[in-house]
């Protein structure tokens, strides 16, 4: 009863910036007393909580991420990554999503160049030659091109969508101003694997579209992230077909989560998003009930695209 | 001195074997064993996912005289995706099953699980319709692909791992339930109550899918898992299954069982069994059978109904056809 009642009060899109507000509260309220966010109510911060709800900070906020900077300078490896969690020591997926938050918040530059390298270097363990040609030659239980490798979750692993994606989209940030030729052949090379990786009916899930020769349906969530990364891509018909996919989908989708990341995937395509603002308003309410830190921070972001810099957004 | 050829071949194949024994002994790949003198199945009939499978489960857990009182209780079902079909370990089992543990005395439920395809996981219960199942306040939903997690020295050594972060909700526990959808698997074969367990594994280090651990070998993976959190009990659902290209895109095979064990490869034998598989060539079962539980069935006391084989095994991928027992078996 009480959650509808706190649903109702936000219900209406001429609210949003009071519901805004609440949920800013609500997410700050959430800070653990180490300065990052957890995804839940654990004390152990995560790398993409955090990052998320500095995206917002600094969205809503003049100067007072200074904190949430130097938490993640803090967190930043040597060479240039990061974990993908408090406490861990390996470098991680989230490397591409910090770098964009440290852009966004106007982080160091040479801390930014560590992370770039770092990016350079790492892919996905299909990358490696001896590998490829495995893929090439023997195992052919799932369809892709082993040329086209991106970023794997973890290093020792293969290339998947989401990593690949954030990495793309913090390589484009970072390098929009200067791009080397390193660099824009790292991009091409991620792009490639994120459009040979897309669904036959377009789309995209974590990475495998085929397998066995089934094709395998897309995922929302991901289809929408990996959309992002490819905003100033030409138009091919893959994305165009994925676009249309998502837009298609987005009308039915409940998950505050996967309609946070349509609407912020939608508008850097012009795409009307105001309809899936008020849905979106509606389902969060307060905030109380959604407890995932990520996806609070996320459907904030959502809410307030268009009145703010797009965290994602790519210079053409 | 003469030495002919097979009496050379003969005297190699023997120090091969003493040496595989010897290493095996000096270099132990497991360092626990759960195995008992006797595990317990209960095969029960049912034909649908209706109310009365609550009291067809508790009818059934009443068979194994489990002391649960004051535990905190882990259900972890298989919930991978947000996809019609028999993907998911039905949403009415689980909500059974944990009512069936509270009534059994449990102090707390959670139902813990980390999809590990979708990485929303909202959309996945959702879809799954388990929210009805989590109004009582002593039942709660864990994202184990986002709790808090602990660096864990793996207690075998199968895939080289060596240690793996855990989510801390499924370390605390004081009862692992595994609740497997019986389904064939492109990969592993057979994805039962030792594969589930892969949904422990967090994708927010491991990623998603848990690619790390397709790398360091399927069934390698599976066994170190296993080892490192045991498993206590099984409830399988096998009223409609999944065969062919399984675990998303087979076809639903209603075989109308719920399978419950004290014994997780015991459990799995059993399933595949019933499958029409061999469980000795399922490569995680033959080996798990040494360490992680009963795997012959003569070490297996059947508490309700008989493990029929069927007359139509269940359909696998070309690639799998060696898993089907021999006629006579």
């Amino acid at each position: 009863m009480r959650a509808a009642r706190r649903r109702r009060r936000f219900g209406n899109s001429s609210n949003v910036p009071d519901q805004c507000s609440v949920l800013l509260r609500n997410l700050a309220t959430r800070q653990l007393p180490s300065g990052g966010w957890s995804y839940f109510e654990s004390p152990q911060a995560s790398l993409e909580a955090t990052c998320l709800a500095a995206l917002v900070l600094a969205s809503a906020t003049e100067g007072g991420t200074g904190s949430v900077m130097r938490l993640l300078l803090k967190w930043q490896f040597p060479d240039g990554s990061w974990p993908a969690f408090q406490g861990d020591s390996e470098g991680s997926w989230t490397t591409g999503l910090a770098l964009s938050t440290l852009i966004a918040m106007n982080g160091p530059a040479d801390s930014g160049a560590r992370s770039l390298s770092w990016l350079l270097e790492e892919r996905g363990k299909e990358g490696h030659w001896l590998w490829r040609w495995k893929f090439k030659t023997t195992d052919h239980s799932v369809r892709f091109d082993p040329d086209r490798f991106g970023w794997p979750w973890t290093s020792g692993s293969a290339s998947w969508v989401i990593p690949t994606v954030f990495s793309v989209i913090a390589l484009k940030q970072f390098t929009a101003c200067n791009r080397r030729e390193r660099a824009e052949k790292r991009i091409r090379l991620g792009v490639g694997m994120l459009l040979d990786r897309v669904c036959l009916g377009g789309g995209w899930n974590a990475g495998n579209s085929v397998v066995y020769g089934v094709p395998l349906p897309a995922h929302v969530e991901a289809t929408a992230i990996a959309l992002l990364a490819l905003q100033d891509e030409k138009r091919t018909p893959a994305i165009q077909a994925s676009l249309g996919w998502l837009k298609q989908r987005s009308s039915s989708i409940e998950s505050v989560e996967s309609l946070a990341w349509c609407i912020l995937s939608l508008f850097v395509y012009q795409e009307p998003v105001e309809h899936l603002k008020a849905r979106l308003a509606t389902l969060i309410g307060d905030g109380h009930d959604i407890r995932n830190n990520a996806t609070l921070a996320t459907a904030i972001l959502a809410l307030k695209c268009g009145e703010m810099i797009h965290p994602f957004e790519v210079l053409r | 001195m003469n030495v002919d050829r097979r009496r050379f071949l003969g005297s190699a194949a023997g120090m091969a074997a003493t040496a595989g024994v010897a290493a095996d002994w000096l270099w132990p790949r497991h360092s626990v064993s759960y195995r008992r003198p006797r595990s317990f199945v209960a095969i029960l009939n049912a034909a649908e996912y209706s109310e009365k499978i609550e009291t067809l489960l508790m009818d059934g857990l009443r068979l194994f005289r489990l002391n649960l009182l004051g535990k905190a209780i882990l259900l972890k079902p298989n919930m991978v995706e947000d996809l019609p079909g028999p993907v998911n370990t039905n949403a009415n089992i689980i909500g059974a099953a944990a009512r069936c543990f509270l009534r059994l005395g449990a102090a707390r439920i959670a139902i813990g699980e980390g999809p590990g395809h979708q990485r929303d996981t909202e959309l996945v219960v959702q879809a799954a319709d388990l929210k009805p199942h989590l109004a009582d306040r002593h039942i709660e939903f864990v994202d184990l692909n986002r709790d808090e997690l602990v660096r864990v020295k793996l207690r075998a050594n199968y895939s080289g791992l060596g240690e793996l972060w855990l989510p801390r909700s499924v370390l605390d526990s004081d009862f692992v339930v595994s609740m497997p959808k019986v389904k064939t698997h492109h990969w592993a074969g057979v994805t039962l109550s030792l594969k589930n367990m892969f949904g422990i594994v967090p994708g927010m280090k491991y990623g998603w899918p848990k690619n790390l651990l397709h790398w360091h070998g399927i069934h390698e993976s599976i066994l170190d898992i296993c080892a490192t959190v045991p498993i206590h009990f099984v409830i399988a659902d096998g009223i409609t299954a999944m065969e062919g290209n399984g675990p998303l895109q087979g076809t639903a095979r209603e075989l109308r069982k719920i399978v419950l064990a004290d014994d997780p490869v015991a459990a799995d034998a059993t399933c595949a069994r019933l499958m029409g598989f061999d469980p000795l060539r399922v490569q995680h079962l033959s080996e798990g059978g040494r360490f992680l539980g009963n795997l012959r069935a003569d070490r297996i006391t059947m508490l309700a109904e008989r493990a029929e084989v069927p007359i139509c095994p269940f359909a696998v991928l070309p690639d799998f056809h060696y898993l089907l027992a021999r006629a006579d078996m």
